[in-house]
């Protein structure tokens, strides 16, 4: 059996290019909409519940992360599936208590970095600000990559100037529609991708478990150690305890303040909506992790069972593992299904790239271009800073993605590049929220601590006998502690002096 | 339990839920964004 082998046909080609044109005409009908700037980046504050869940999930699930859940199953087996069920519970505890988003709403802040100003000052926005699109930048770029070796493995083109052409092509869809109508036309197309992906990803877990059967897919292949396909704790296992415990603070975390979910929060209707907009939508975070792992996990017992595709994956010349669910997806599906499930991906691709774009082009028109303006910024010029700052975002990613190799696997280097924003994010705002002695000086120390977690993309990280030290995980799960601890020696020694005077009187 | 039953347990559950959210959410969204047009098509103050 060929490797790269597909039933993607005409017809699927037809199904995608006229379902990639619908975005655009979205973009340009909803133009009209967008008068102000709260309107572009928060769509005027106007979300319901329904279609607030849609959009998050529509944001939160994209082909990025379909390719490193499926990537961690094809990997791991169930025990992947820990990562989901963390990220639910984190999800669930926020939705229920509503710690940080219920807040953050009620303050009606745009941008996170502007709630920094509130509490900390104008410097610590900027600082916080650059930090925050710098993190999210560079989380954000592998997600071309990621997408185009999907599109490439669903389609069969295996030609080595496949992977240019797919992300120029994707790229340029989205920044068009972006570009137009900002995040009014984000939310319905976001609508419209929620609806397409999810029933794509429905009907691709029932092909998928049809072809491996109920009974097979619950027995560890010949091919791994038994216990650690299940047990994500077991002797042997690559994730662990250390794991496990970055995971719960990771998730929990980002599930509070990723900026592009949490701006999901901030244009609810009410801080009542943002709330439960994470109880109802923890369900859609258990099924971006799962039904991807499944697929994953379908994809490796098919490529265990066939002695030519499991050869291609081992070995010093084995194609990459991201490859292993698009493979197993274009030879099991018929053709006009594929098809489908096609355009559902690419749906997933361009609804979460749109918010991220949007997401961090925002906060650097807010929180880094506006504060160094004297006098106020007209809402016309922040828009169209906001416009250039997608596109070069856009470009970034086009060359980042296509010369950049991660040196561990595609969520571990989305868990990695997350921290270098989410440790001092998350210090920062809680302390702020909830600790009243919190200083600016502690603030500061705890956003630069972030940047620690770079080391946990570094070349030292590669290979199999990493020292534990020098591991992603051990890096990332100090950058929380020290940014934490940080947060709290800066407060305590160097108090703010306006604080220090109320307290006096 | 064991860890292979857990797991069937939260596949079963998630392919569930989702399914369920999905139907929900369709049908809730479709009168949210009637409603979101209307407002955004509304006069406003400058904020």
């Amino acid at each position: 059996m060929d490797v790269f082998s597909t039933n993607f046909a005409t017809i699927d080609w037809i199904i995608v290019m006229v379902y990639i044109c619908i975005p655009v005409v979205i973009g340009v009908i909803v133009r009209k909409y967008v008068r102000q700037l709260s309107d572009f980046i928060v769509a005027g504050r106007s979300l319901r519940l329904f279609v607030a869940i849609a959009t998050l999930t529509g944001t939160e699930l994209g082909l990025v992360t379909v390719m490193y859940n499926a990537q961690l199953g094809f990997q791991h087996g169930f025990s992947a599936f820990h990562v989901g069920v963390i990220e639910t519970v984190c999800i669930l505890a926020i939705g229920l208590t509503g710690f940080i988003v219920y807040k953050l709403r009620e303050l009606r802040v745009m941008t996170i970095p502007e709630f920094y100003e509130m509490k900390f000052g104008r410097t610590v926005r900027i600082v916080g600000g650059f930090l925050l699109a710098l993190g999210g930048i560079m989380n954000m770029g592998l997600f071309l990559q990621a997408g185009a070796r999907f599109m490439m493995g669903v389609t069969g083109y295996s030609n080595p100037a496949g992977l240019k052409i797919f992300m120029s092509v994707m790229l340029i869809m989205v920044l068009v529609y972006t570009v137009l109508g900002g995040m009014v036309s984000v939310v319905l197309n976001d609508f419209l991708q929620f609806i397409v992906l999810s029933i794509g990803m429905l009907i691709g877990s029932y092909f998928a478990i049809t072809k491996i059967g109920w009974g097979n897919l619950f027995k560890a292949p010949e091919a791994v150690d038994k216990a650690s396909w299940f047990n994500p704790v077991a002797e042997g296992s690559e994730f662990g305890t250390v794991y496990v415990i970055f995971m719960v603070v990771l998730t929990f975390s980002a599930g509070a303040l990723w900026q592009s979910g949490t701006l999901r929060a901030l244009a609810a209707k009410s801080p009542r909506v943002a709330k439960q907009l994470f109880a109802w939508g923890s369900i859609s975070y258990l099924a971006r992790r799962v039904i991807p792992m499944l697929w994953g996990i379908c994809a490796f017992v098919f490529v265990s069972q066939t002695p030519k595709l499991l050869s291609a994956f081992q070995g010093p010349d084995a194609i990459k593992s991201e490859f292993g669910m698009p493979i197993f997806i274009a030879k099991i599906l018929p053709s006009g299904f594929i098809g489908l499930i096609a355009a559902g991906m690419f749906a997933a691709f361009m609804s979460t790239h749109d918010s991220y774009l949007l997401s961090w082009s925002s906060v650097i028109t807010q929180d880094i271009v506006a504060p160094f303006k004297k006098g106020d910024l007209s809402d016309k010029s922040r828009i169209l800073i906001t416009r250039i700052s997608i596109v070069c975002i856009g470009l970034f990613l086009l060359i980042w993605g296509l010369w950049f190799e991660a040196p561990v696997s595609l969520w571990n280097y989305m868990a990695v590049t997350g921290t270098i924003y989410l440790a001092g994010a998350f210090t920062v705002v809680t302390a702020g929220l909830y600790w009243k002695k919190a200083s600016k000086t502690g603030a500061m120390i705890a956003l630069f601590a972030g940047l620690l977690a770079f080391g946990g993309i570094g070349p030292w990280t590669r290979g199999d006998n990493v020292p534990f030290y020098a591991s992603d995980k051990f890096i990332s799960l100090m950058t929380f502690a020290i940014a934490i601890l940080g947060m709290i020696i800066g407060s305590l020694l160097f108090p703010d002096k306006e604080k220090q005077a109320e307290v006096s009187q | 339990m064991s860890w292979a039953l857990f797991w069937k347990f939260i596949l079963v559950f998630c392919l569930s839920a989702y399914s369920l959210l999905v139907v929900t959410v369709i049908f809730g969204g479709i009168k949210n964004i009637i409603d979101m047009l209307k407002e955004l098509s509304s006069p406003r103050d400058q904020e």
